[in-house]
């Protein structure tokens, strides 16, 4: 039987309207900023001639990668077989549209001309820029995402059709080459083919860009089933399947530390002035930002790898830890790759620059995300997100799927 | 039709910027921009120090990485090797501000009525700059030029795009040299057809050993600077240069 989760009222609970109202409070004070900003021009940000990308291109990174990740949840329910996530499907999907949103509305924030930006790539186009062939696979993506929610969504509200599902199928395991491969990693080579920034002039910077993606794809998808089952006050996945996307984010996490050792330890043989200068800035003025990185990956990886070994009973609360501690690490890792990239003197006779976001540049970064936030809460609200309760892991295991990590739902 | 180059002799240049005094009123570039910039920087160890200087236009690059990356051919490079900007045509991303290994890039970070020294329909201006330079408007910049015959020379400078040295395009036109080398005092700058090897620049990289800045990139800037070596990596700069580009 297929339960209906959105109820005719969807919005009537009091604190629903509360955290509604808060968000709609702080995108419009982001609206403020960007008029703002659209009157008085980017003089506003802490961007400079020298420091010409900062906060905005840091968010617009960040969440590209966080909309490819979460393409590993349709991956997992239908390349895999792994039924007891099928009720993520939807969210994730949303999630992964939502992502990608914000993303664009970044570089909308960003461009100093907004009102041309739409022309690219229908009106204006230069096949050898990577900016170029990127604005070209988020109408790609988008399209991918929504044919793939589309049917989805048929399916939870309860079609038989065997059309839906093969359709849903396909588009979902499409989805997550297509994210990491055509959508994320050719974002690691908009800044890998600078050849006049040797801190990102790196072959190794796309494939880079597409583990990381996986890392924040997953830990905003841990965070959004913790969030949402402590807020449904029942468990929307079983405990298996939390425990086996912890296992996967301390796999990702490990994946993107191999990357960043190796990395950082180029860097540290470098006798290039830009190798020099680029571990100075990493370790001296940046020095936060890179304990940050580096400490929030290890915490997280230990932490998790001790509460799947040892201490079942803390997997809730560590996970939401875990995934909090690590979307903070990515964060600090796109801050210090897009703003050393940048501190780096072109010329010897050029002194390092430095940046820090205006007041401006943050209050319109807090409000894309409120407004993100704030289509989801008002988005899983009127589309049904669930189609029945957390299915056992007998039978995910019956279905051919892989062997959950341990415990029960 | 011609290449256009520069070459630079650093034997001559003794840092007036004059060169950058010459641009500013020729382009009416905003405060804060500067087309040309001269570096002036120390190196050596005491007692062993001297004072370099460098000026750095756009270097015009044959295979110019701010032209690959724009996304929508914006920054595009004339038949004549010019590198310009379609004013009209910009976004405003940035990315050639990132890309460009020379700096040469400024973008328009407020409105120009923001940002000009000199509000130009204001009857008082005579007065404020005492009548001893007349303000001045330069009326070929607003005028369609170049090869796809748009605003590239800089007229307006719209907020919230990308602008640089033109070579002063509008200048090129009517048979002028670019108002650096117009206006340099001692000669500094060689100006002209780099395919002609009877031109200007020609004749001075036979003179003199040449270099360019950062040719490891493989960027083929048509900017030549003789009379000096390059500059060392450890050189220290005497100005700091402001987060506008100027200082």
């Amino acid at each position: 039987m297929v339960t209906r989760v959105a109820s005719r009222k969807p919005f009537a609970a009091y604190g629903f309207r509360i955290w509604i109202g808060l968000l709609a409070l702080l995108v419009a004070q982001g609206l403020a900023g960007f008029a703002r900003q659209q009157i008085s021009g980017h003089h506003v940000t802490g961007l400079t001639d020298t420091t010409p990308w900062g906060l905005y291109i840091i968010g617009f990174v960040f969440f590209v990668g966080a909309s490819a990740g979460s393409t590993i949840i349709g991956l997992m329910v239908h390349a895999f077989g792994r039924k007891d996530y099928e009720r993520l499907a939807t969210r994730a999907i949303l999630v992964g549209f939502l992502s990608l949103a914000a993303a664009v509305t970044f570089i909308a924030a960003d461009v100093g001309r907004t009102e041309r930006m739409f022309l690219l790539p229908w009106y204006w186009h230069n096949p050898t820029s990577m900016f170029f062939y990127t604005s070209i696979t988020y109408y790609m993506f988008a399209a991918i995402l929504l044919a793939e929610l589309y049917y989805t969504v048929r399916l939870t509200r309860g079609s038989t059709d065997a059309r839906d599902r093969s359709m849903a199928k396909w588009l979902a395991i499409l989805a997550v080459p297509f994210a990491l491969g055509v959508v994320h990693a050719p974002h690691g080579a908009l800044f890998a083919v600078v050849k006049a920034r040797g801190f990102w002039n790196n072959p190794l910077l796309p494939p880079h860009f597409a583990v990381v993606a996986l890392v924040s794809g997953t830990a905003l998808m841990v965070l959004v089933t913790v969030a949402t089952s402590w807020l449904k006050k029942s468990d929307l996945v079983g405990k298996s399947t939390l425990a086996h996307m912890g296992a996967l984010l301390a796999f990702f996490i490990a994946l993107a530390g191999f990357f960043d050792f190796f990395d950082w330890l180029v860097f540290a043989y470098s006798d290039k002035a830009e190798g020099v200068i680029a571990w100075d800035i990493l370790f001296g003025s940046n020095v936060m930002l890179s304990v940050v990185h580096v400490a929030g990956y290890f915490a997280a990886f230990v932490f998790l790898l001790y509460v799947l070994m040892r201490r079942r009973e803390w997997l809730v609360p560590a996970l939401a830890a875990a995934s909090v501690v690590t979307l903070v690490a990515v964060a600090a890792y796109r801050y210090n790759l897009v703003t050393v990239g940048q501190a780096v003197p072109l010329l010897p006779f050029i002194p390092r620059s430095h940046y820090s976001p205006s007041w401006t540049e943050i209050s319109i970064a807090v409000a894309i995300v409120a407004l993100i936030a704030l289509s989801y809460s008002i988005l899983t609200r009127l589309l049904p997100m669930e189609d029945a309760p957390p299915r056992s892991e007998e039978r995910a295991v019956a279905s051919g799927g892989l062997a959950p990590a341990g415990g029960t739902s | 039709m011609p290449r256009y180059g520069m070459v630079i002799d650093l034997d001559r240049c003794m840092g007036c910027r004059a060169c950058m005094e010459a641009c500013k009123v020729e382009n009416n570039t905003p405060e804060g921009a500067f087309w040309m910039h001269v570096f002036r920087f120390e190196e050596g160890e005491y007692p062993d120090t001297k004072v370099g200087f460098l000026p750095r236009p756009c270097q015009h690059c044959d295979n110019a990485p701010c032209v690959k990356v724009c996304p929508v051919q914006a920054r595009h490079m004339q038949e004549d090797g010019v590198v310009l900007t379609d004013f009209k045509r910009c976004i405003g991303c940035r990315y050639c501000i990132i890309a460009c290994p020379y700096g040469v890039n400024h973008f328009n970070w407020q409105p120009p009525e923001d940002a000009y020294y000199l509000d130009w329909d204001d009857a008082d201006v005579e007065k404020v700059t005492g009548g001893a330079v007349p303000p001045y408007l330069n009326p070929d910049l607003g005028k369609p030029h170049g090869d796809r015959g748009t605003l590239v020379a800089g007229g307006g400078h719209y907020e919230g795009v990308t602008e640089k040295c033109t070579f002063c395009v509008q200048r090129l036109e009517k048979g002028l040299l670019p108002a650096c080398a117009a206006n340099c005092p001692v000669s500094v700058f060689s100006f002209g057809d780099l395919d002609d090897p009877e031109s200007a620049p020609s004749q001075a990289l036979r003179s003199k050993q040449a270099f360019r800045l950062k040719e490891e990139l493989n960027t083929e800037p048509k900017v030549y600077y003789i009379g000096q070596p390059p500059p060392a990596s450890d050189v220290r700069p005497i100005e700091i240069v402001s987060s506008t580009g100027g200082e």
